[in-house]
């Protein structure tokens, strides 16, 4: 089986992997670090955004991301977000507005939600619902998700 | 009970709601385990086929495989379910796309997958029926033995002819549902161990974790203390967690490998591989007088319930229940029939044949209403339910059904409001509105008790031992609420202990809308248990009489004003290894003077809960699409526990509504394969959800339930739907009677 040899910033620490080629970045995450934030909800499909991660600050579907694609780049996961025991603001404001039932969608929004404001601090609820457009959630019909993103937003609470 | 209250109603934070915004929340696919092999599942590709072979000798012999398993190996039931009709993997026949047929254990899941390929299966495929009413008709093919019809229900009151007789107008219509899948993001998924002593634990993703042991119990031949059953945080259930399918697989792995074994069943697996809700075709006849008096209703119900059992027959008779809606109709015969077919097995989804039962009646009304020339609210208020009404069923309702006329009041009021709402130019708006009913428990005569325990902890925190799992809805939060009020403790000196049969009292089946009621009355009756305890294990300590003592806020008080906390009886209890602990479980009432028995085992219902919901759609006549722009959803909920988790369950259960009404429809494809990916099955996204989203949430307390709290998770999906359709038709003229209202139906009609 071909191996590759990959560089890239993980949560803000250097890693050199060697690993399969062909292998996802969700795969090795989930499998080689035992980052189990970003889950698979779709089959690898890239339908569902549970395993949305950050990768040069962009919102990407770790699920269809080659890990020879993330050479030189970084990649920010959930588990990067906040220092241990700290809830970015973001997760703040999620858990604050009852934006959670089970969970299973909560990182990949809150990565995606954490892209947008980098781009657009102040974000309208039409750019709030496009921008989490390609994160499925079952529980909450959405809108304490938005409302979540709102507050965050409002209370300009996401500094890099 | 409406007394003044701390706590109840207060929106508290879930307490595992930081773990899972941070992702340290593990779920059972997270957990790591030493040693941990993986197993993959070869289905089958036919609806139905006899299997001729199975050879595994190749496969056996490649690197990594442990084992290649199939029925052979099964070592005890080779069936099981609630109607054990359901093989652990198929034995000679295969009876749907999906069904597992071979197992296959590897020390990688790649592995387990290049092996699975190397499994050759040699099929003859079968004639198959996959609709029930080609399903019933002589000369069908079987899917069983004991022919297509899995069971009927029959629900009679009054005298049919007669009503029909005094019917100025009579509608009849056929409607129809389709398949949909439950779609909770976490898909199905189970862990299991063998351990040094031989016993097994399982981690199931489940609302039915004592249902599953005893499940895997059989198909092993153990006795089930043999078994232990453990649940983490679960990705959401909707219903379609009533399975023990991945349960029992997962089990008999790691058994027939004395090993460690995952298996995660993938979105495609998912789909046809577990409970959706069920098709069905409704027709209704409706007799009404000119005035829009309801006197009659003829209800025939095709449900297709697919290959296996499942909850089949249960949801069969509560859709035969909820035909006639939150309505008084004096003269009714109901007939239900569900139905094997060669198809994925259909059973428990949220509202459990209530969303089936009024698309039908709420789109019937409207049309209804349209031939009398009356106002569809106005029909609607002139047949409401009643206290003191009889059902169908001859349960006479009670104060149960209060709060359904302000609901529809306040939904007629919604209406007008909406109705003001100019169109958005080149679209076409209308409103329509909806009425639901829901019931809460099991039914009659079948066990609906919940158990659980406090425990007074050391430190004087309170534990419950909750005996069901939370699914993600907030379960743990509501029995935690209750607790800390009926104890007079801060919210967060109550915990729940994680869910593992070795500890737990059963709590039942996490379902049916009565886990607010049930778990509810629970730890109330825990709450007092653990109180009593505390009183006289305090005063056997401090040696005085116990009606000198008092409790309040988690302290004991004598007269005088001396205080103790909890703690430092718990802490001696503790030690002395006798903690303080108090049995706390409830069961739901169906009392033998007040509830008819000549029904079937299920039936009847004795508790409802009532909705209306209203919506406001534009319709874009040239491209048939649907938008739904404003949703006022008013619920009576009997009281308010935790306002953020009731806002969530109506909030979800509106966007599950808007995705049966417009989107979903698990069908078969033009290449014979069914709608497995999300690819295809479009669920709703943030972009689909009302831009107006209205909560309404009526206080008419339940005669006996917690603080006078009703159920909630499954009826906020009810209305949506024909509330939908009958926006629609408000703006278009068009009544689509088959779900989904998919804009290639609607452009064709509009056209």
């Amino acid at each position: 089986m071909k191996t590759l040899t990959v560089h890239f910033t993980l949560n803000d620490a250097p890693q050199t992997l060697v690993t399969a080629a062909g292998r996802t970045l969700l795969e090795v995450l989930r499998q080689d670090f035992g980052l189990t934030g970003a889950k698979d909800a779709c089959g690898g499909e890239g339908e569902c955004g549970a395993c949305t991660v950050l990768l040069d600050g962009e919102a990407v579907n770790a699920c269809l991301v080659l890990i020879g694609q993330v050479e030189g780049r970084r990649v920010l996961t959930i588990e990067g977000l906040a220092p241990a025991g700290e809830l970015h603001p973001i997760q703040a404001a999620f858990v604050a507005a009852g934006a959670i039932q089970c969970g299973f969608c909560t990182p990949g929004m809150v990565l995606a939600t954490k892209a947008l404001l980098d781009h657009t601090p102040h974000p309208d609820e039409n750019e709030i619902r496009t921008a989490l457009a390609g994160n499925l959630c079952r529980c909450t019909g959405y809108t304490k998700i938005v409302a979540a993103v709102q507050m965050a937003a409002d209370k300009g609470q996401n500094e890099r | 009970m409406n007394a003044e209250t701390t706590l109840i109603g207060q929106p508290e934070i879930r307490k595992d709601a930081a773990a899972k915004a941070d992702g340290a929340a593990r779920y059972t696919a997270d957990l790591a385990l030493p040693n941990l092999t993986y197993a993959t599942l070869l289905r089958s590709p036919h609806h139905h086929a006899r299997i001729c072979s199975i050879d595994t000798a190749r496969a056996r012999c490649l690197p990594g495989v442990i084992a290649v398993l199939t029925a052979a190996d099964v070592p005890g039931a080779r069936t099981f379910g609630m109607i054990p009709d359901q093989p652990v993997l198929a034995i000679d026949e295969v009876r749907h796309i999906g069904e597992p047929v071979v197992l296959v254990v590897a020390a990688s899941l790649a592995a387990a997958k290049s092996a699975a390929a190397q499994v050759k299966i040699t099929y003859e495929p079968l004639p198959a029926v996959l609709e029930p009413k080609p399903a019933l008709a002589p000369g069908a093919p079987l899917v069983h033995p004991g022919g297509n019809l899995l069971a009927q229900f029959n629900v009679d009151s009054g005298d049919l002819n007669a009503g029909f007789a005094a019917a100025t107008v009579i509608l009849e219509e056929d409607f129809s549902v389709q398949r949909v899948t439950p779609g909770y993001m976490e898909t199905e998924n189970s862990l299991a161990r063998v351990n040094a002593d031989s016993s097994l634990s399982v981690w199931v993703s489940s609302q039915e974790p004592f249902i599953d042991r005893a499940c895997i119990a059989a198909v092993l031949n153990l006795p089930a203390e043999r078994i232990q059953v453990l649940s983490t945080v679960i990705g959401g259930a909707f219903g379609g967690k009533e399975d023990s399918s991945l349960a029992v697989l997962t089990a008999f792995a790691a058994w027939a490998t004395h090993g460690t074994v995952r298996i995660v069943n993938d979105r495609r697996e998912s789909f046809v591989a577990h409970p959706k809700r069920h098709p069905a075709r409704i027709h209704l006849k409706l007799g009404a007088k000119k005035d829009g008096t309801l006197v009659a209703l003829q209800g025939q119900v095709w449900m297709n319930t697919g290959a296996y059992a499942s909850y089949g027959p249960a949801v069969g008779s509560l859709l035969t229940e909820m035909v006639t809606g939150p309505y008084h109709i004096p003269n009714v015969s109901i007939e239900t029939q569900v139905v094997y077919t060669h198809t994925p097995y259909s059973g428990a989804m949220r509202g459990f044949g209530s969303p089936q039962a009024h698309f039908a009646i709420e789109s019937a009304l409207d049309m209804l209403a349209a031939r009398l020339g009356l106002d569809a609210a106005e029909l609607r208020r002139r047949n409401l339910l009643h206290q003191g009404d009889l059902l169908p069923t001859r349960v006479r309702v009670n104060e149960t059904a209060l709060g359904l006329e302000r609901c529809l009041q306040e939904a007629t009021a919604a209406r007008e409001r909406l109705r003001c709402i100019p169109a958005t130019p080149g679209k076409v708006s209308g409103v329509g509105l909806a009425l639901a009913m829901q019931s809460m428990g099991l039914g009659a005569k079948v066990p609906d008790t919940s158990s659980h325990r406090l425990e007074w902890l050391p430190d004087g925190r309170v534990l419950i031992h909750l005996g069901a799992p939370d699914l993600g809805q907030g379960l743990i939060t509501v029995a935690e609420q209750i607790t800390a009020e009926a104890l007079e403790l801060p919210f967060e000196r109550v915990l729940t202990a994680p869910f593992d049969t070795r500890d737990v009292p059963d709590g039942g089946v996490t379902c049916a809308s009565r886990m607010t009621y049930l778990v509810g009355n629970a730890m109330l009756a825990g709450a007092a248990g653990l109180k009593k305890q505390l009183l006289a294990n305090g005063a056997a300590l401090l040696q005085v009489p116990l009606d000198q003592l008092s409790y309040a806020h988690g302290e004991l008080l004598l007269p005088g004003g001396r205080h103790y906390p909890a703690s430092e009886f718990a802490s001696r209890a503790a030690e002395a290894g006798q903690p303080l602990q108090a049995e706390a479980a409830a069961t739901f009432p169906y009392p033998a003077e007040t509830t008819p028995q000549h029904l079937p085992a299920g039936m009847p219902h004795v508790k409802f809960i009532f909705a209306a919901q209203v919506a406001r759609v534009e319709v874009d006549p040239e491209l048939g699409t649907v938008t739904v722009t404003d949703l006022v959803a008013i619920h009576d909920l009997g009281k308010v526990i935790n306002r953020l988790t009731a806002e969530g369950q109506i909030e979800g259960g509106v966007s599950m509504g808007l995705g049966y009404a417009l989107y979903e429809d698990m069908n078969l494809k033009a290449n014979g394969q069914w709608v497995d990916s999300f690819t295809e099955y479009m669920l709703p996204t943030s972009r689909d959800m009302p831009t107006r989203l209205e909560l309404h949430m009526l206080e008419y307390p339940e005669a006996d339930g917690p603080f006078g709290a009703k159920g909630l998770a499954e009826i906020t999906v009810v209305p949506t739907a024909p509330a939908i359709a009958n926006a629609v038709y408000d703006a278009v003229n068009v009544r689509v009677k088959d779900l989904p209202i998919t804009p290639e139906k609607l452009y064709a009609a509009v056209q």
